[in-house]
């Protein structure tokens, strides 16, 4: 297994280089359904309109037309159906790829996903495995409302035997995916929406980047800001506004949310002496909280400042754009909690 | 049928009957932990199961299967007493002890466990049945399902996908007139399942669960069906649990009668077979000789060890290991 680098400097959408043209997250993640499909013979696809349309944001296009109707399925609107023929199946040795169009439908096949593809291997004491992956769009910044646009992985952080992976960028996310279809393990692949349209260089044909692995997205001495998804640009961008202050920001991204990689995360605190947790989702109760209290139980002595938080609101999404940026977190938040732990520091 | 045949049926009956019996006494005891819930009463449908369901089948069995479940493992692999001994929570139990009661499976047997959370499986089991389309595979699914899961949305969802991808899904459906205490006909818009399921456009029979030789007779045409390649199938059994609510009994005292004495799967087949001939004696031996079995099976159970501690965090992941206390 090859591990990937992440893209340190994406190009912001407004001034993409003419060549060589880099690939989107979409197109990276359709090569890695691409090269699955052509590689393992037990892996379909299934979702709603993920056939000739090729799904709401793109990301399974031509691959109807090249596999066929058999392995490459529509389903009605039916989630818990969708996950539950992703469960049988994967218990009898295939390897689904599901797609839940938003994430904020995972409520539907809730009991599928914590009851049944989380505790079959457990429960049944080895038997069986669930080897599937849901692949999801979650999260906000783009006006969709309520049911839109929620960061839904602390809805599955507490559920031992879920493997939850949540990507940056585009090569991350070809080699993320390539591993999911590979792990026996149930897989909750998050596909943050505000990315999709993101470019990077990504490498040709099949290689896997390792599920419970961070990266380290940029080094730095001062502080370290362990982030995911679209946090881990918006941080990367905080750290170089910091870096003009003469503050040298180290950026975490954690790739895969649950198992998570502490020893990664815990080093690079034990070196910079601070830190600060980014997440979009609500403060209480998700990645953020766990993150801050286990930096707090396992480096107090090495730390020179509380752990900084950075989140959503506690609120809904709402749909006005004003209001939505108002409850979501942005670099700038990030910044902000960044010059307040260095002040704060002893 | 053949009367060696329905023999062999009233032994498993009987298999089924004293497995019960021998449980509920031993859970009265206090020696078996968590819920219990018993086929009691409902030996004829869970018979006819088992003896057309092949170990290459899958079934997903419901809670009130144990029985099932112990003829699959008996008939297959000779080791029924590993039921039991899961079902004490012992480590030689079919999941070590792991699942219990409510999720006791051996995918060798064709057994792929129940779900606790009632009526899950109905679109599980569509996942087992694609994967066998697509690869050409004989195999039906079966999911056994109360008539209380009838209100879960799944069980349209389950019924839409499999009519749609004409799958090879067998629902059996026990309709023993109760969810808890709540009436079939008061829980759902028709007393017969089969109504709320005609809709979706494939086969829906009912049967007395009661009548061994309908039962099984129905079994065997669902799974003809199934297995010639022409899609799903659902039978309703019309039958009764002897077990009421936790605190007691609560239906009426005719229809507790009615279902006990007069319509009673064990009794009613007495009769067939005292009718060609078979001496009451042979019977008399047939039930004493699956209740010694039984009692072995509880003292291997008893004599098992529990499970090692360390099976607490073990099979949580393929891939990783989850550190102990
Ligand atoms: C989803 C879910 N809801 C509720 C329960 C609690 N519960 C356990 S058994 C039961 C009734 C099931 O009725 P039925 O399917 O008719 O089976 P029966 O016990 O009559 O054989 C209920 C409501 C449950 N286990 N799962
Ligand atoms: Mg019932």
């Amino acid at each position: 297994m090859n591990d990937t680098q992440l893209d340190a400097n994406p190009a912001p959408s407004d001034a993409r280089p003419k060549k060589p043209r880099k690939t989107s997250f979409t197109k990276a993640l359709n090569d890695a359904l691409d090269l699955g499909m052509d590689r393992f013979d037990e892996m379909f696809l299934i979702g709603e309109d993920i056939a000739e349309m090729g799904g709401d944001f793109g990301v399974t296009r031509k691959l109807w037309a090249k596999y066929g109707a058999e392995r490459v399925r529509d389903t009605p609107l039916s989630e818990a159906a969708i996950i539950g023929t992703c469960v049988g199946a994967a218990m009898v040795g295939m390897r689904p790829v599901a797609e839940i169009m938003f994430a904020d439908f995972l409520g539907e096949c809730y009991d599928q996903i914590v009851n049944n593809a989380a505790k079959v291997r457990y429960m049944f004491d080895g038997q069986f495995s669930a080897p599937l992956v849901i692949r999801t769009a979650c999260g906000g910044g783009f006006g969709g409302g309520p049911h839109h646009s929620q960061s839904v992985e602390g809805w599955f952080l507490n559920v031992p035997g879920i493997v939850i992976v949540a990507p940056s960028n585009p090569a991350d996310a070809k080699g993320l995916l390539l591993a999911s279809i590979e792990s026996d393990d149930p897989v909750l692949f998050l596909e943050h929406k505000a990315l999709y349209r993101a470019r990077s260089d990504v490498p040709d044909g099949y290689y896997t980047t390792p599920l419970g692995k961070a990266a380290v997205a940029r080094t730095g001495t001062d502080l370290t800001v362990v982030a995911t998804m679209r946090m881990v640009p918006m941080a990367l961008t905080a750290a170089e506004e910091l870096e003009a202050e003469g503050v040298s920001v180290e950026v975490i991204d954690l790739r895969t949310i649950r198992p998570y990689d502490a020893e990664t995360l815990l080093e690079s605190v034990a070196k910079t002496g601070r830190a600060v947790v980014a997440n979009e989702a609500p403060k209480i109760g998700g990645l953020g909280a766990e993150l801050s209290a286990r930096i707090h139980e396992e480096c107090f002595s090495e730390l020179s400042a509380p752990v900084g938080r950075v989140d959503g609101l506690d609120a809904p999404i709402p749909f006005s754009v004003p209001l939505e940026h108002e409850v979501l977190p942005d670099e700038t938040d990030i910044a902000t909690a960044i010059r307040a732990t260095m002040e704060a520091s002893r | 049928m053949e009367r060696e045949q329905l023999l062999d049926l009233y032994r498993d009956m009987w298999l089924i009957r004293a497995f019960e019996q021998g449980l509920e006494a031993e859970f009265e005891q206090g020696n078996v932990p968590g819920m219990l819930h018993t086929g009691l009463g409902q030996e004829a449908t869970q018979a006819a199961l088992a003896n057309n369901l092949k170990a290459s089948d899958a079934f997903f069995p419901d809670h009130r299967c144990h029985g099932l479940n112990a003829l699959a493992q008996q008939r297959h692999k000779g080791d029924g007493e590993r039921i039991m001994a899961e079902l004490f929570a012992k480590s030689t139990g079919v999941c070590g002890g792991k699942g219990g009661s409510l999720h006791s499976a051996d995918p060798s047997v064709g057994n792929f466990g129940d779900n606790a959370v009632e009526g899950s499986y109905l679109v599980t089991v569509l996942g087992v049945a694609l994967a066998a389309k697509m690869r050409g595979e004989s195999r039906v699914a079966c999911a056994v399902l109360g008539d209380g899961t009838v209100g879960r949305g799944e069980f349209h969802e389950s019924l839409n996908m499999a009519a749609i991808w004409d799958l090879p899904v067998f629902y059996a459906c026990v309709n023993n007139g109760y969810a808890i205490a709540t009436p079939v006909g008061e829980g759902h818009a028709s007393a017969d399942i089969v109504d709320l399921a005609r809709g979706y456009g494939f086969p829906c029979e009912q049967v007395d669960g009661n009548d061994i030789v309908a039962s099984h007779d129905a079994v065997a045409k669902a799974i003809g069906h199934i297995r010639a390649g022409k899609g799903p199938y659902f039978l309703e059994f019309k039958t009764w649990r002897w077990q009421g609510i936790f605190a007691g009994e609560f239906r009426p005292e005719a229809e507790v009668k009615y279902w006990r004495e007069d319509h009673d799967p064990i009794l009613m087949t007495d009769e067939l077979l005292i009718d060609r001939g078979v001496d009451a004696d042979e019977l008399a031996a047939i039930e004493q000789q699956q209740h010694a079995l039984i009692a072995e099976w509880i003292a291997f159970a008893k004599e098992s060890p529990p499970p090692d501690l360390v099976k607490a965090t073990a099979d949580v992941y393929a891939q990783w290991e989850v550190g102990g206390r």
